[in-house]
């Protein structure tokens, strides 16, 4: 008994610092960030329709508290753990995510992450929103990429060009540009990244041996690399017949092992129904003959 | 024979072996208990019907949990019908034939519900049928319902033909029959009244069935096998899963039927029948086997032991000195190991220690089977992740342990109604052997 109670002790202990080792810590500028614009109940009612279908899976419905039993729990977002912290505080959560929860980033925008947090908050009767503050207006640069192919130069030709001040459009030199080309599954970057010159262009040179489709076309995508964020950039879209041609069947267009039944390979489908004829032929014969028996008996 | 041969006359041997066909209050009994613990399993199974898997221990990385090694033991306690009846008797060794009844009637049973046992693990058992009809014939696990189906038709059909003659013998000629199954008998008899044509027909079916037996039997076991072994886990991923498992198969059907001996000699006071020396060549079979397999599992573990490759290491570890070495070790030891030091000797291959032995046996055959399963799969190659705690350590549930003693209770149901109605030595080969001559039929 005392052994138990010292054990779960020690379970609690150990299992208290491991969650506090993870704790998720929100900067303190991100924490005072607050809304650019006042909740209205039409933000409210969005917000609910993007929480029922990106959070409720794993947060479950708002007061129930029927979340998803991972580790660490997502916890109900109407009780006063999520409902304490600032609008800053939870806009950044849903910003960054933290495994197992996803980051909303890229899949929600800016402003539907605040009508969910809009929408969190209506469970919330002590909570006045703190006034809004507009967003200043966007300063960085706006960059827009393009991409050919440059047959006598055996390469593919990135321009990029960007908003200038006074409205007008001009070549974008001194931003890095990744190439990338599809493949079955994602993406796969070829050569490095080049940076434009002053007239906006950047020069990639395409491997001779890569496969294509069966006319040789791949397709290609180039993109900026702006880790930071700092721009607003447009990637460009473009195939070229400048791959190998290739014809390859797709996994299940042959007979092969992993195929479904239709694509099954012959041998197999004749070493099985051989046996199975086989065999019940057998036994079918057996009952048969055994119906024989009752027939010669004599008297 | 403690008795005099001369002495046995056919009437004798009619009424020894066929007595205890009547209804008498401990079999009442024992039914009743056998029917009522099975309730208690079916309702059990209700809720695992009504709720889903979930009630049983079995989440997304152990997906195979007490049911499927339940499922391997029951194929395997299964094969024995092939053992004895097909590779000993076609080999002629004359002093099985008041076993082979007792195989086949093993073989039946375990066969028939090794297919329910393998129910209980689906989500959704009324589309058992699909597994037929959307099959692929690439996938082991078509084979495997191929195979077992056929493999009980075959035991089934093993288990009736022999059983011809006595029926002929017993509609005619005992008199103790409960009125009401004398006509069931005539019925089943077909007619027999030992003429030569007669003969024929069945010696040249018995022929057929067991030749065609030990391809069925092999092909279930190492089809089952497959349903391991084509997967690239540590512990699974071995070229002689299929002759392994053959052999464990034969361990723990001959410890099946040597506690069947047992209890059929005590209660139906077959000693005359079931001598010390049946028990004695039984124990040798199944030190024989228990060998063979022992030469398995030192091939299944030396060799990856050896070249230790990463999961194999966490693998091995595991079952040698981790979480699972107790049960690892006691399965081998006293599952393997001792029974073949004692079943050495003469002496513990006597009705009694030969039994405890046997009990020892099957029932580390079971863990055995669990620790096939289970271990491996708490260690996938890609890492778990975020998952609760309850996913990564596999402990099966009550209502999973009761559905997976139903399956027992089943066979037990069915050896007990066979053995009850029929006689459970044959009854016209025996008369046969001993020279007592063609029976009269009028
Ligand atoms: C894959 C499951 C999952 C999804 C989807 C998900 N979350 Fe989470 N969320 C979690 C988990 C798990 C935690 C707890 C993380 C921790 O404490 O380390 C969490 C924590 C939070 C917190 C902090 C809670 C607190 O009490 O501090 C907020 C706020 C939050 N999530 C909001 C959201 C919103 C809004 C969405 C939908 C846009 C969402 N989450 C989608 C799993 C998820």
């Amino acid at each position: 008994m005392r052994f138990n109670t010292l054990f779960i002790l020690i379970l609690i202990f150990t299992a208290g610092t491991r969650t506090s080792a993870q704790t998720w810590v929100v900067p303190d500028e991100q924490k005072a960030v607050v809304a650019p614009f006042k909740f209205t109940p039409d933000m409210q009612k969005q917000g609910e329709q993007i929480y029922l279908k990106n959070c409720q899976a794993c947060h479950g419905l708002m007061g129930k508290d029927n979340w998803a039993r991972l580790t660490p729990p997502p916890g109900d977002l109407s009780r006063e753990k999520a409902q304490i912290q600032r609008d800053g505080e939870i806009f950044y959560r849903i910003t960054t995510g933290k495994t197992p929860m996803p980051e909303f980033r890229n899949i929600l925008s800016e402003e539907d992450r605040w009508w969910v947090v809009a929408y969190l908050r209506t469970f919330n009767p002590k909570y006045v929103q703190p006034n809004p503050v507009a967003k200043a207006a966007f300063t960085g640069r706006i960059v827009t990429l393009a991409m050919q192919y440059n047959d006598q130069m055996k390469k593919i030709v990135v321009t990029a060009s960007e908003q200038l001040k006074d409205g007008q459009k001009g070549p974008a030199a001194g931003v890095e540009v990744v190439l990338f080309v599809k493949r079955y599954f994602g993406k796969m970057q070829v050569g490095d990244i080049r940076t434009t010159n002053a007239a906006g262009l950047a020069l990639f040179e395409f491997p001779a041996d890569l496969p294509g489709n069966k006319d040789g076309n791949v397709a290609l995508t180039a993109m900026v690399n702006d880790p930071k964020g700092i721009m607003k950039t447009t990637p460009a879209d473009a195939a070229f017949g400048i791959g190998v041609p290739t014809e390859k069947p797709g996994l299940t267009e042959t007979r092969a092992w992993w195929s479904h039944r239709g694509q099954a390979p012959v041998w197999i489908l004749l070493t099985y129904t051989l046996s199975v004829v086989i065999v019940w032929g057998f036994i079918l014969y057996i009952v048969y003959s055994i119906l024989q028996i009752r027939k010669l008996s004599k008297g | 024979m403690t008795m005099d041969d001369n002495k046995l006359t056919f009437d004798k041997i009619t009424s020894d072996l066929t007595h205890h066909i009547r209804i008498n209050k401990g079999f009442l009994i024992w039914m009743g208990f056998l029917t009522l613990s099975l309730l208690i399993c079916l309702y059990a199974y209700s809720i695992q019907l009504k709720t889903g898997l979930g009630v049983a221990g079995i989440r997304d990385y152990i997906t195979w949990g007490m049911y499927l090694a339940n499922f391997v033991f029951f194929v395997a306690a299964s094969l024995i019908g092939m053992l004895i009846s097909a590779v000993l008797g076609l080999i002629g060794m004359k002093w099985l034939t008041p076993i082979t009844r007792i195989a086949e009637t093993i073989a039946v049973a375990f066969a028939a519900v090794a297919g329910l046992v393998i129910v209980s693990d689906m989500g959704r058992p009324e589309r058992l049928a699909y597994v037929f009809i959307y099959g692929r014939p690439q996938s082991p696990i078509l084979w495997d319902v191929t195979v077992i189906t056929t493999y009980f038709v075959l035991s089934l059909l093993l288990l009736f033909l022999p059983m011809i003659a006595d029926m002929a013998i017993i509609h005619r000629k005992v008199e103790t029959l409960p009125s009401w199954l004398r006509p069931v008998y005539k019925v089943l008899s077909l007619n027999f009244t030992d003429q030569p044509a007669q003969n024929k027909i069945i010696s040249r079916a018995i022929r057929i069935l067991l030749i065609l037996l030990i391809p069925a039997a092999l092909s279930i076991h190492t089809v089952t096998s497959w349903l391991f072994a084509v997967t690239s886990r540590a512990g699974w991923d071995s070229t002689v899963f299929g002759p392994y498992f053959v052999s464990g198969a034969f361990v723990a059907g001959s410890a099946a039927v040597i506690i069947a001996m047992f209890f059929f000699r005590k209660n139906y006071k077959l000693q005359d029948y079931l001598t010390d020396m049946h028990f004695d060549k039984m124990g040798k079979v199944l030190a024989t086997v228990s060998l063979v397999y022992l030469y398995f599992n030192i091939n299944e573990f030396l060799v990856p032991g050896y070249k230790l490759k990463r999961a194999d290491a966490i693998h091995l570890q595991e079952l040698f000195a981790g979480k699972d070495a107790l049960l690892f070790w006691a399965v081998q030891v006293g599952g393997l190991i001792l029974p073949i030091l004692f079943m050495l000797f003469r002496r513990f291959r006597k009705p009694l220690p030969i039994l405890i032995i046997s009990i020892a046996v099957l029932i580390a055959a079971w863990f055995k089977r669990y620790l096939i399963v289970i271990p491996t799969q708490e260690h996938p190659f890609l890492p778990i992740q975020h998952v609760p705690g309850n996913f990564i350590h596999y402990s099966p549930t009550l209502i999973e342990t009761l559905i997976s003693v139903a399956p027992f209770i089943l066979v037990l149901i069915i050896i007990t109604l066979i053995s009850k109605f029929f006689p459970v030595i044959p009854l016209h080969e025996t008369a046969q052997e001993k020279g007592i001559g063609h029976i009269k039929f009028d």
